[in-house]
């Protein structure tokens, strides 16, 4: 009778055997969960505060430092961690951020956290195909699923404006996206930011590494883009009409919007033949040394910051000319229309119950979607247009929050404000200061020409009672959230 | 002799008696619309069916949308099977009236003209007749009427008129017949909302009779406008700061749209009556016991006419007399129903901006329309009037040849300029390309498009053979 028991036991020991060795991922020990509390705000009631929870990944990079993606960090109210896929959270802190780069440095004070964890080590070369393998933590259990890389890509972050450099891989598996680590050998090669049906986009560890690396040196000084639009000159003929000379090669400059602080001297009909030394062929590709052929705009963020000056060689007016071109820095409030502002309030003024506001991305974001298309047009059109010196950003009057101080006015929304007493209004915190200037006891209230309205009359006097009656009509805890 | 005037008398009394349905005429229009993405081209014949009725001076009155873009119109009389040709005398498409004409002699023989009403008033009831869809007879529905306002004008767009709305059916074929009261024509049927049940909107007297008496001299001006933007003078603060005396209504004008409007009112001006109508605080008159915009007075007048109005300026009263004049600088924002202008060189079709190019994008068009071109359409005359162009072209397509077979830009986008000029109107990208001397055309568009350059000998050469291959007979439509 014994002997049979034995073998069962042996058996059974095989088994316990294998599930250690299968729970025993080296990956195991370097991805840890993220729960993030936030703010989110309704940009049509700037007000009200509700907060949203979310949970993605990290990944140890290096002695108590993880690296996640920076989106769902911006106007975190609490953060926490947790290693092992279940058990006790940690709570964390950001120690760096930067919103175009999409990427956040985390660490935990508690020493406890970071026992049993390991650095992973990001791959300094990502491959541009195959399978990789996408890790994560799952109802706590550490999960391995494979993933197809499909092709490396430059198109706009997550989070900005500026263009780089993205994996974009089929994915069968649902709910990717929460930077989730895509490893292959023994290398991370980088994190997930968005699944589109059976597609997701990462950003690759190649990218991860290099900015991480110059901020660590202290040499990080933000992402730079070029400051142009281009098209590509697969059409011979403007090539000639420019009068290009030898082989057909480059792409012209069509637009430079108006930016301060921009002294580069590229021109409308330039043509890029080279940058960085790269030459440009007629659709705007280089060729990467490390990944083929990939769009010119790889150029200013592929181991350049903002300020590095990059050589380029256009063709002008039938001539051959070198020059420098300075990256400029990417920054939100350099648009007149703002992609977005993190890690604020939304702003706004609540003035005898007007309710102003920044136009911004965020704002026209409110219309869902596809704002693009369901947001009012005259608000869609301020959006191609450049900043300039008197007007380099706008506001609106949101909505009017009813009140007898503001009778007739109650169906105004979304009209772009021009003057406020004469003054010209571009920035939300000129709101109050121009309020502080009536004219014989009237406050007058412009808008721009084409708006639905064009002017407003409120009573200088009875403002101040008036928005006291209406902050506790509306329950409005602030009259008005202005950043400095 | 006895027998024969009982006869007669019988016959007489028919006459007599006969109901409106006699009067009630069935339509069937043959009709072909220009495709305004092939402009010298038009899209396949299609039939369909309206009512129309016979009013004074052997004229059949209908709706301007049942014979839009007729090719043959075909009248039917009632319980008759013998279709007559009829044609189009005028139409109005701001007020979606026409009036047709029949020349077979005799077709209104025993065709009684139907009186005309007056606005009849609300939760009065209406029967309406006409041919609509689902049969051959003739058909009534009856309802009351429900409300009466301004309504927005389906067939030209961009037109607010009066209209009746009554729980009556009105279905499609209905268009164009008349709602009658007391056997007097209080409307004509004209348009439903899709997905309101028991709504149906019929034109009013004050229209159908304005358009009469507008067509009186040969010619079909339209509806006048104000040419201005009222705005609601409620506010305590903006009465006090315009020092309007408390016991006056009126309201602020707000914007001038109009050369009349600048040159006879001012920004600030108090419309406190128009014509015999005061003006309240909201901006509404009380017209035939309904409260309803004030525009509505300026458009009882005839285009040209003056319309008195009484204003509160810079603390008096001021009396004066504002011409007005039927806006048409509009026309391409709404439907404006004249043949596509363009132009064709070198394969790149040209055709102006307009709603109707626009809705050759799909049904969907407000949507797949880039907002730039949305904007320039509808905004860019109000907000930006002095970079507004008289009319924005657009490259439509461009039919393939190898002279253009390069260019990546191939349709759907505005030209902004030709070989260095702006481009204001068809003519002008006419002149640009057919005198250019440079030996390149090189076209600029808006927005992110950049630009696209031909050779301007080779697209000279090709141009013939290029209309001969696509069948473009003539290479222009001015």
């Amino acid at each position: 009778m014994k002997y049979p028991l034995a073998i069962a036991l042996v058996f059974l020991g095989i088994v316990s055997s294998s599930l250690a060795q299968r729970a025993r991922s080296p990956w195991a020990d370097s991805v840890v969960r993220l729960d993030i509390n936030r703010h989110q705000y309704n940009f049509f009631q700037p007000w009200a505060r509700r907060v949203s929870a979310s949970q993605k990944f990290g990944v140890v990079v290096g002695k108590r430092e993880i690296v996640t993606t920076a989106n769902l960090l911006f106007n975190h109210t609490l953060l926490r961690l947790q290693k092992g896929g279940r058990g006790q959270w940690y709570t964390g802190r950001i120690t760096w951020i930067d919103y175009h780069a999409n990427l956040a440095l985390l660490t935990v004070d508690d020493a406890e956290f970071w026992e049993g964890l390991k650095p992973a080590k990001l791959a300094s070369q990502v491959p541009d195909s195959g399978t990789v393998e996408l890790v994560r933590w799952s109802s706590g259990r550490f999960e391995v699923r494979n993933l197809n890389l499909n092709r490396l890509q430059v198109r706009k972050g997550q989070l900005t404006f500026v263009d780089m450099l993205h994996l974009q891989l089929d994915s069968e598996i649902n709910g990717v996206g929460w930077s989730e680590a895509l490893t292959k050998g023994d290398e991370v090669i980088g994190l997930t930011i968005s699944q589109s049906r059976n597609k997701c986009l990462a950003i690759p560890s190649s990218f991860i590494r290099s900015v991480l690396q110059a901020q660590s040196e202290g040499t990080y000084r933000g992402m730079g883009f070029f400051n142009f639009y281009w098209q590509q000159s697969e059409n011979p003929t403007t090539l000639d009409f420019l009068d290009l000379t030898g082989p057909r090669r480059g792409v012209i400059v069509t637009e430079i919007p108006a930016l301060p602080g921009d002294e580069n001297t590229l021109k409308r009909n330039d043509i890029l033949l080279s940058i960085d030394g790269f030459g440009i062929d007629t659709v705007g590709d280089y060729d990467d040394p490390q990944y083929g052929a990939m769009m010119l705009e790889n150029l200013a963020t592929r181991n350049h910051w903002a300020g590095d000056k990059i050589p380029m060689t256009i063709w002008r007016e039938g001539a051959e000319l070198e020059l420098l071109y300075t990256l400029p820095k990417a920054d939100f409030d350099m648009e007149l229309i703002p992609t977005a502002r993190y890690d604020v309030p939304p702003e706004y003024v609540m003035a005898g119950g007007l309710i102003f506001q920044p136009l911004t991305v965020p704002y026209l974001k409110s219309w869902g979607s596809d704002w693009q298309r369901r947001a009012p047009v005259r608000l869609i059109h301020y959006k191609g247009q450049p900043p300039t010196e008197e007007r380099p950003r706008l506001v609106v009057l949101s909505t009017v929050l009813p009140d007898a101080y503001n009778i007739g006015y109650q169906s105004y929304r979304f009209v772009v404000v021009d003057k406020i007493n004469g003054q010209r209004i571009s920035e939300i915190n000129q709101i109050q200061a121009a309020l502080e200037q009536s004219s014989d006891g009237y406050h007058l209230i412009e808008f721009e020409q084409g708006e639905p309205v064009e002017r407003i009359v409120l009573d200088a006097k009875r403002l101040g009672a008036a928005t006291q009656r209406i902050m506790l009509r509306y329950g409005l805890a602030e009259a008005a959230v202005v950043n400095d | 002799m006895k027998k024969l005037c009982l006869c007669f008398l019988l016959l007489s009394n028919h006459i007599q008696a006969l109901p409106p349905e006699a009067s009630v005429i069935q339509i069937v229009v043959f009709t072909q619309e220009p495709d305004w993405d092939e402009p010298w081209n038009s899209r396949p014949v299609s039939r369909s069916t309206g009512t129309g009725f016979v009013i004074e001076g052997n004229r059949i009155m209908t709706n301007a949308h049942v014979v839009t873009w007729a090719k043959q119109i075909l009248v039917r009389r009632y319980q008759d099977s013998q279709p007559f040709q009829a044609r189009v005398s005028h139409i109005g498409h701001d007020c979606d009236l026409a009036i047709l004409e029949v020349d077979a002699p005799g077709f209104f023989d025993e065709l009684p003209p139907l009186p005309l009403g007056t606005l009849p008033s609300v939760r009065s009831t209406v029967v309406t007749y006409g041919y609509p869809a689902g049969g051959e007879q003739i058909s009534y529905t009856s309802g009351v009427v429900s409300r009466i306002e301004l309504q927005s004008y389906t067939h030209p767009g961009n037109r607010r008129l009066l209209a009746v709305q009554t729980d009556a059916a009105i279905n499609p074929g209905n268009s164009g017949g008349p709602v009658i009261q007391d056997g007097k024509v209080v409307g004509v049927s004209f348009q439903g909302i899709p997905g309101l049940e028991n709504t149906g909107f019929f034109i009013p007297p004050p229209v159908f009779d304005h358009f009469l008496k507008d067509v009186e001299d040969g010619d079909y001006d339209g509806f006048p406008q104000a040419g201005v933007r009222m705005a609601p003078l409620q506010n305590p603060a903006e009465r006090a700061y315009l020092k309007v005396p408390s016991q006056f209504e009126g309201a602020r004008i707000d914007t001038l749209f109009s050369d009349s409007a600048k040159e006879h009112l001012k920004k600030d001006d108090v419309l406190l009556k128009v014509g015999p109508f005061p003006v309240a605080r909201d901006g509404t008159i009380l017209y035939e016991k309904n409260q309803l915009h004030a525009g509505l007075a300026f458009t009882l007048a005839q285009n040209g006419e003056t319309v008195p109005v009484l204003l509160w300026r810079d603390g008096e009263e001021v009396m004066l007399n504002l011409p007005v004049w039927v806006n048409r600088e509009d026309a391409a924002a709404g439907n404006s129903y004249h043949l596509p202008r363009y132009y064709v060189y070198a394969g790149m079709v040209f055709t102006p901006l307009t709603k109707d190019y626009l809705t050759t994008f799909g049904q969907n068009w407000s949507s797949v329309a880039d907002t730039g071109i949305l904007y320039e359409l509808y905004y860019r005359k109000k907000s930006d009037p002095d970079n507004a162009r008289p009319e924005p072209i657009m490259l439509a397509a461009t039919l393939a040849h190898p002279v253009n077979a390069n260019m990546r830009v191939r349709g759907r986008v505005m030209v902004d300029q030709i070989n260095g000029k702006k481009i204001d109107r068809l003519e002008d990208a006419i002149d640009a390309l057919e005198n250019a001397t440079t030996p390149f055309l090189n076209l600029r568009f808006i927005g992110s498009y950049g630009f696209e350059t031909l050779h301007a000998e080779d697209a000279a050469t090709a141009n013939q053979s290029i209309l001969n291959t696509y069948g473009v007979v003539n290479d222009r439509r001015l």
